[in-house]
């Protein structure tokens, strides 16, 4: 089975992995250790110690906290328990006018505000953009996502879920 | 042994090994081998010859001085192209054409690519462009497809574009014209003002036409031959003539030959050095041409098994089938070139076993030669099906290349248990069957497809099988087709270099043209069409006699044979005619252009498929201008009897075929002699090859030294 450097990995998250050896790696079966190279490589990047369970985001986590498992940006940002939204405790600029949108898409890109707007989700912590959707207006926020950790870690990787070190 | 009279030397440089093929005039063959030097392809060139000449004892450079012929087909221009280090060229276009160098055409994302990858999109990549978009610009022009002028060309646009072109010290400039191949003078012209600028900056650069690369309609094809002949040419070119005064420094008193992509000879000084580039599987068609002549056979299927990829075309009643479009390097050409069908599949070719879902599947991958396969112990990891031939004893651990590599079977089978054979849960050696199996069929899958697309019946066929792995596993791959014959040859795995030796000095020139001809055309519109018929193969006739003539040929040696590019008006795709008239010069002539496409798209589709009614299409006119080069000859030798002598007689080593182990015979292929029988289960081993012959298959020896096989009667009849 091929596996990869976790220095490969690293390139591949940045999207400085070579055209070919990206290539390489789309057209191969995925490798057993990448999952766990990909968490590694992130937790190297942030500077808390709350072991990642999952990424969901560019730069937002899941991660088990003091408190249980908690959304998390790599600044330290918590955004509390992932079974609720975490979107809901990050600030939100709503683009609904032309104005608005003509700055993203302008002129016959833009599309009508009356049939939709784009909600762009912003980190309290360190203002990174997290995330945007796209929405018809009074659409409520859109939760994305919600894993079912037990199950993933338990059959699907074959293992117990990281836990804390004790402090 | 230094009796013997050197003739021909054929040097094919591959990616990693330069293979030689030195013929001496009784038809005796040496084939040596030694490593690619891609920074200088002339050390490889001498090495691999000084190779080939000490198997027969003879001193290098009385060697050299004695040939008559040195080919040599290398890989300076690829190698340029891939790499992306050719030349800095600029471009100018037809205005509006000026992104058609990023645009490129939508196959050239996935070309070349595993089904798979074919199918998802995420992986399809545009090559990267020769010439920056900066470097591109338009001059407003038009010349329409009939030839009429609607705009005319705007000079001061022309000169502008050059002297930004000068301004970004470009090293070459392409100038491609939409519809130049109907007529160039728009080309002509604007290469006029550019040269005009470039005198006037003292500025000695090369000016590139595509109307000069070849006028045929389709524009992103031209460029692309266009903008590839200016970027790396000069680079193969440099390596070409290394390897001239190479042989000339060796006493070689001609000049070096290259191969051009359909099959004609050309010398390294030759215009459209791009020709050269595709020419891996030219030389084995050409081989399968000539050796099918000999023996009668003018249709053959040959089939290439090496390393990577399994090859296949096939001959039909003497006719060498042309592509017009081929990829190179992902970029679509206006070339034609010898036409072969080419899947993944050799012995280096890399099994993989899914692990969720334990399905196996096959490539395209290939461990090549470094690290090469498992057994190899160069350090290769991955399980391949060359490991499988050495696990099942169908392979000698001892003698593979003479003896040069020792295969470890030990290492072999520990990695192809651990990998595929306990995934699966199945016995090693039944596993490795499998694999052997799977790759079989991949290769038959292939040849029935082209079996079929092109309604050719198996029994009008010789298969020929060659390449280093063809002799390996052609028991399998050409059973059950039927074929009037299988043969394989003692030289199996320089097949391709012996192909590249019959060669002639051979061009084909041509041009498109739009010519209609309606079942009930009137006398002046067939008078029109001969009118232009000749004016356009006058016009080739001229530039191939004078093209020949500055290679040093004597003008009078030149045969010209034309042929014609034809359809039913209204199909989509043309049928190569070739005419034995050298001009039309009465209309009777005309009918004969017909009859003769009818016939020939009677005998490749059936006479059923013939439509008349529709009126016939002319789209390309062109013709093969041809001078005779001195061939090697295979020998004749009188047949001996059926029992091999019992120098050529090796032993027996265990063989797994079929689910179980059978005591096979081994052979030396080399000392088999004609009229000899080998019945299976048997080996039949040679240093760059191996014959496997399962039990209840035999083969025998005919007079030229071909080794033909005979499949068992199936089961359930014993007639065809």
């Amino acid at each position: 089975m091929t596996s990869y450097q976790k220095s490969e990995i690293a390139e591949l998250i940045d999207g400085k992995l070579p055209w070919h050896k990206t290539k390489a790696m789309m057209s191969a079966h995925k490798d057993d250790t990448r999952f766990d190279t990909y968490i590694a490589v992130f937790q190297d990047r942030v500077a808390w110690d709350d072991p990642i369970l999952l990424p969901i985001g560019e730069n937002l986590f899941i991660v088990q906290g003091a408190d249980g498992r908690v959304v998390k940006c790599s600044c330290g940002q918590e955004y509390g328990s992932y079974k609720q939204n975490w979107k809901l405790k990050a600030h939100i600029r709503v683009r609904d006018d032309a104005q608005s949108l003509g700055e993203i898409y302008p002129g016959r890109h833009m599309c009508d505000p009356e049939w939709m707007e784009i909600r762009e989700f912003i980190c309290p912590g360190c203002a990174r953009l997290l995330e945007v959707e796209a929405a018809p207006p009074g659409f409520p926020i859109v939760f994305d996502f919600e894993p079912d950790l037990e199950t993933f870690y338990r059959d699907w990787l074959g293992k117990p879920m990281p836990e804390r070190a004790e402090v | 042994m230094s009796e013997r009279k050197p003739l021909v030397l054929g040097i094919d440089a591959g990616g990693t090994m330069t293979d030689t093929l030195l013929v001496d005039a009784d038809g005796h063959f040496s084939v040596g081998k030694a490593a690619t030097t891609p920074h200088n392809e002339s050390e490889g060139f001498v090495e691999s010859a000084i190779d080939a000449v000490g198997n027969w004892d003879m001193d290098l450079q009385k060697t050299f001085e004695q040939l008559s012929v040195v080919l040599y087909s290398g890989t300076g221009m690829l190698n340029t192209l891939l790499s992306r280090t050719g030349r800095r060229i600029g471009l100018i276009v037809t205005r509006g054409m000026e992104d058609a160098v990023l645009m490129g055409r939508g196959l050239q994302t996935w070309t070349d690519y595993s089904y798979p990858d074919r199918l998802h999109a995420v992986t399809h990549q545009a090559p990267d462009p020769l010439i920056p978009r900066d470097r591109v610009f338009g001059v407003t022009e038009r010349i329409d497809q009939f030839g009429n002028v609607v705009i005319p060309f705007y000079p001061d646009e022309a000169e502008e574009a050059a002297n930004a072109l000068i301004a970004q010290g470009v090293e070459g400039i392409c100038i491609v014209c939409m519809n130049s191949y109907v007529d160039d003078a728009h080309e002509q012209g604007i290469a006029d003002l550019v040269q005009n600028v470039l005198d006037k900056h003292e500025v000695d650069i090369p000016i590139h036409l595509s109307s000069s690369v070849r006028p045929v309609i389709r524009e992103q094809s031209r460029l692309n031959s266009t903008a590839i002949e200016a970027y790396a040419a000069a680079a193969g070119r440099d390596q070409l003539i290394g390897v001239e005064e190479a042989a000339h420094g060796q006493g070689f008193r001609y000049g070096v030959q290259t191969v051009l992509s359909y099959g004609g000879l050309a010398g390294i000084r030759y215009p459209r050095l791009h020709e050269t580039m595709i020419s891996g599987p030219v030389g084995g068609i050409l081989g399968a041409k000539y050796v099918g002549d000999m023996i009668g056979s003018d249709s053959v299927i040959v089939s290439d098994m090496g390393g990577t990829s399994f090859d296949i075309a096939a001959i039909t009643r003497g006719t060498i089938p042309i592509e017009n479009e081929p990829t190179l390097a992902r970029f679509k050409l206006n070339l034609p070139t010898i036409s072969m069908e080419s899947i993944g599949a050799g012995a280096g070719t890399i099994i993989k076993v899914d692990p969720l879902t334990k399905k196996v599947s096959l490539g395209p991958e290939s461990a090549g030669s470094w690290p090469g396969p498992v057994a190899f112990d160069q350090g290769g990891t991955e399980p391949t099906v060359c490991d499988c031939d050495v696990i099942m004893g169908r392979l000698n651990p001892d003698y593979f290349l003479g003896g040069k590599v020792k295969l470890n079977v030990e290492k072999a089978k520990q990695v192809f248990k651990e990998k595929v054979a306990d995934p699966l849960g199945v016995d090693i050696y039944e596993a490795a069957e499998g694999m052997a199996n799977l790759l079989e069929m991949d290769a038959k899958d292939s040849m029935s497809q082209m079996i079929s697309a092109r309604a050719v019946d198996p029994h009008d066929y010789s298969l020929m099988a060659y390449g280093g792995s063809g002799p390996l596993h052609m028991a399998e791959y050409s059973r059950g087709f039927g074929f009037k014959s299988v043969l394989t040859f003692p030289f199996a795995a320089a097949f391709s270099a012996f192909g590249c030796t019959t060669a002639d000095y051979l061009r084909r020139y041509s041009r498109s043209v739009q010519l209609t001809l309606p079942p009930d055309a009137d006398a002046n519109h067939r008078a029109s069409v001969i009118a232009s018929l000749n004016d356009v193969w006058d016009g080739l006739r001229t530039k191939a006699i004078r093209e020949m003539g500055e290679e040093g040929h004597d003008k009078a040696d030149v045969e010209l044979q034309l042929f014609a590019m034809m359809r039913y008006t209204g199909q989509l795709e043309d049928v190569e005619v070739p005419l034995t008239i050298s001009r039309v010069s009465a209309d009777a002539d005309l009918d004969y252009l017909v009859e003769a496409f009818d016939d020939l798209y009677a005998a490749i589709n059936r006479p059923v498929a013939q439509y008349r009614e529709a009126g016939h299409s002319i789209t390309e006119l062109g013709l093969i201008a041809k001078v005779d080069k001195i061939k090697p000859t295979l020998k004749r030798r009188p047949l001996e009897g059926q029992k091999p002598s019992s120098e050529a007689f090796k032993g027996t080593r265990e063989m797994y075929y079929g689910g179980t182990w059978h005591e096979a015979k081994l052979w030396e292929m080399d000392l088999l002699r004609p009229g000899n029988h080998v019945e299976g289960p048997a080996v039949v081993e040679h240093p760059a090859t191996t014959l496997v012959i399962p039990a209840g298959d035999h083969v025998w020896v005919d007079e030229w030294t071909i080794i033909h096989y005979e499949h068992a009667a199936p089961a359930d009849s014993n007639s065809k």
